[in-house]
């Protein structure tokens, strides 16, 4: 699974909810999306286009484990969400929906807002294309590969309910 | 195998388990509030809408609301309502509590258990010797509900050993706070931290509380300690059945052992923008607050109105601060109205309110201007959490937000 485009680049300790504010849980995903990240970079929500990638630092994803705020990210139509660490529940939230994740280990400053980035989850490189320059983070979990190419954990389950049985 | 490892071996029907392994499990209890519940629902209803077999484990507490200030937010309520009433579920409707003291509180929660629940802060069930874990909505919907199930990757373990006395006038809760500064937010990231060691042995139930609630800012995934004594005796006190279940470890089993001495712990503070920005009273003090609040996941316990009633003896609450006091459970108000509690706190100028999980993330009270502050036992201060970005939180102590309320300033007790 290989993903490439503009990188979108996000700090340490974000929570869920800078991701989706607690005013907008209740709206409709077309008002959220609107909203993603809004505080942290404006031009975010306006600007993303699909295929992009969000990097971010430690943590990302902490505080409130509601996979709305997966599901708002997942819907600005990005490709792949990276970050230096990420907090559990929204590491498994990310495969859940189906949106790809990787976790990349400490690269401080490692891709810049609009450098152009290349994910391959299945051998866990990450590569920014403008410096030319490449780390490898941690490969997913083959169960977890199995859930995103299944389209998430409710597609899986539905098509092989033998394992939850 | 450790206690996490023998609740996933027995609950997968498998001989052992090992860190790293993914195992899917019986679940016990899925605990679900007024916004994951709802969450929860909409997934359910649009993308599997099956019967679920066991409705009796799953519990839905409304508790983010404790009367709906607006009509959006009552149709929320009442779609929950219409939707555990329609599959059976067991709910607690506005008043009775926030979610994780009033599923203890009506005795669903024992030792041994695997419970799961999209609220973060559900891993502080590990308290009670359960295996509590925070999953997401779809996993509620998609296996928990249909089939009793979830999958779970087996943790590695790291034992937090707290040893020493503590100095006179620093709390648990000054404790907590500072492992989640000396540790640093997310660096336990997917382990199973166990609290255990002299010191925490020597805490009440509702003191030990205040440790595995911290732990999901260091980012693990569970966290626990190991019933004993003081477990059982508490878990006597519950309605339904005894503690039957008490799994205990084979000891040595932690891949990492930290080892800290709480006699070096002063008073805390977690200042603005995150849980571990800690800093010792002295560093903040003298900073006004408008509010202060005794509630949220971190608060309300019976425990820290004691604590504020001793702190506001012979004192008023500030005329530039708005004390809220917002009991955990129906079952807490009812034994501070006992104890005089109530009337002693609402004579020194506090408000109380219904319980619930108070201001957090302001549903129905609690939301703040810009240039306001506010000082509470609640579990997260993050930018934004209750109104303005801009406004600043800080968590305390039931003992410093008291004084503080007292003060108008952030302010350590007093002798």
């Amino acid at each position: 699974m290989k993903f490439e485009g503009r990188c979108w680049r996000f700090g340490d300790n974000i929570p869920t909810d800078r991701l989706v504010k607690t005013q907008y849980v209740f709206e409709p995903m077309e008002i959220l999306v609107q909203h993603v990240l809004e505080d942290l970079n404006p031009e975010f929500p306006k600007q993303v286009r699909p295929g992009d990638v969000v990097f971010a630092g430690k943590h990302f994803g902490q505080s409130s484990g509601r996979a709305i705020a997966t599901k708002a990210l997942q819907a600005t139509g990005i490709g792949c969400v990276v970050a230096e660490t990420f907090a559990r529940t929204f590491y498994r939230n990310c495969f859940e929906v189906g949106l790809p994740a990787l976790e990349v280990g400490l690269n401080p400053g490692f891709a810049a807002d609009g450098d152009r980035v290349r994910v391959d989850l299945t051998t866990g490189e990450f590569t920014n294309l403008t410096t030319q320059t490449m780390i490898r983070g941690a490969a997913a979990d083959p169960f977890l590969v199995e859930m995103l190419e299944a389209g998430g954990l409710i597609s899986l389950a539905k098509s092989r309910p033998e394992v939850f049985r | 195998m450790n206690l996490v490892e023998k609740i996933l071996a027995r609950a997968s029907g498998r001989e052992s388990v090992e860190p790293g392994e993914i195992v899917v499990a019986k679940v016990d209890r899925l605990i679900m509030h007024d916004l994951s519940g709802y969450l929860t629902s909409q997934v359910y209803e649009k993308r599997v809408n099956t019967p679920i077999p066991d409705p009796e484990r799953v519990v839905m507490v409304f508790d983010h609301h404790f009367a709906p200030p607006t009509e959006q937010q009552a149709d929320v309520l009442r779609h929950n309502r219409q939707w555990a009433r329609k599959h059976g579920l067991t709910l607690y409707d506005c008043g009775n509590g926030n979610l994780h003291h009033a599923a203890v509180r009506n005795g669903h929660i024992k030792p041994g258990m695997i419970v799961v629940g999209s609220d973060s802060h559900t891993p502080v069930h590990g308290t009670l010797g359960a295996l509590a874990v925070a999953l997401g909505n779809d996993s509620h919907a998609g296996t928990v509900l249909p089939y009793g199930k979830a999958w779970f990757k087996v943790p590695e373990t790291t034992r937090v050993h707290l040893e020493g006395t503590p100095q006179p006038g620093v709390t648990p809760r000054d404790v907590a706070l500072w492992l989640v500064g000396r540790i640093g937010e997310g660096e336990l990231n997917y382990r199973a931290v166990e609290f255990g060691g002299p010191y925490v042995r020597g805490l009440s139930f509702w003191d030990r509380w205040l440790f595995p609630l911290l732990c999901v800012d260091l980012g693990a995934k569970c966290s626990f300690v190991e019933p004993d004594e003081v477990t059982e005796a508490f878990v006597r006190t519950l309605p339904g059945a005894g503690p039957d279940l008490l799994v205990r470890g084979d000891g040595g089993e932690a891949a990492q052992v930290l080892r800290f001495d709480v006699g070096e712990v002063g008073v805390q503070v977690a200042c603005p923008p995150t849980v571990g920005n800690v800093k010792p009273v002295g560093a903040v003090a003298g900073t006004p607050v408008q509010y202060a609040e005794l509630g949220g996941h971190g608060g309300g316990r019976l425990e820290d109105f004691r604590a504020a009633a001793e702190v506001l003896a012979g004192h008023r609450v500030h005329p530039d601060v708005r004390f809220h006091l917002v009991p955990s459970s129906r079952e807490v108000f009812a034994e501070a109205a006992r104890e005089g509690l109530v009337l002693a706190l609402h004579e020194a100028g506090a408000m109380w309110f219904p319980p619930s999980t108070g201001s957090n993330q302001a549903y129905n009270m609690g939301a703040l201007a810009s240039d306001e502050a506010m000082i509470s036992t609640h579990a997260r201060n993050f930018p934004g959490r209750n109104g303005s970005p801009d406004a600043s939180m800080y968590l305390a102590s039931s003992e410093t937000v008291a004084a503080s309320a007292v003060a108008g300033v952030i302010a350590g007790r007093t002798a």
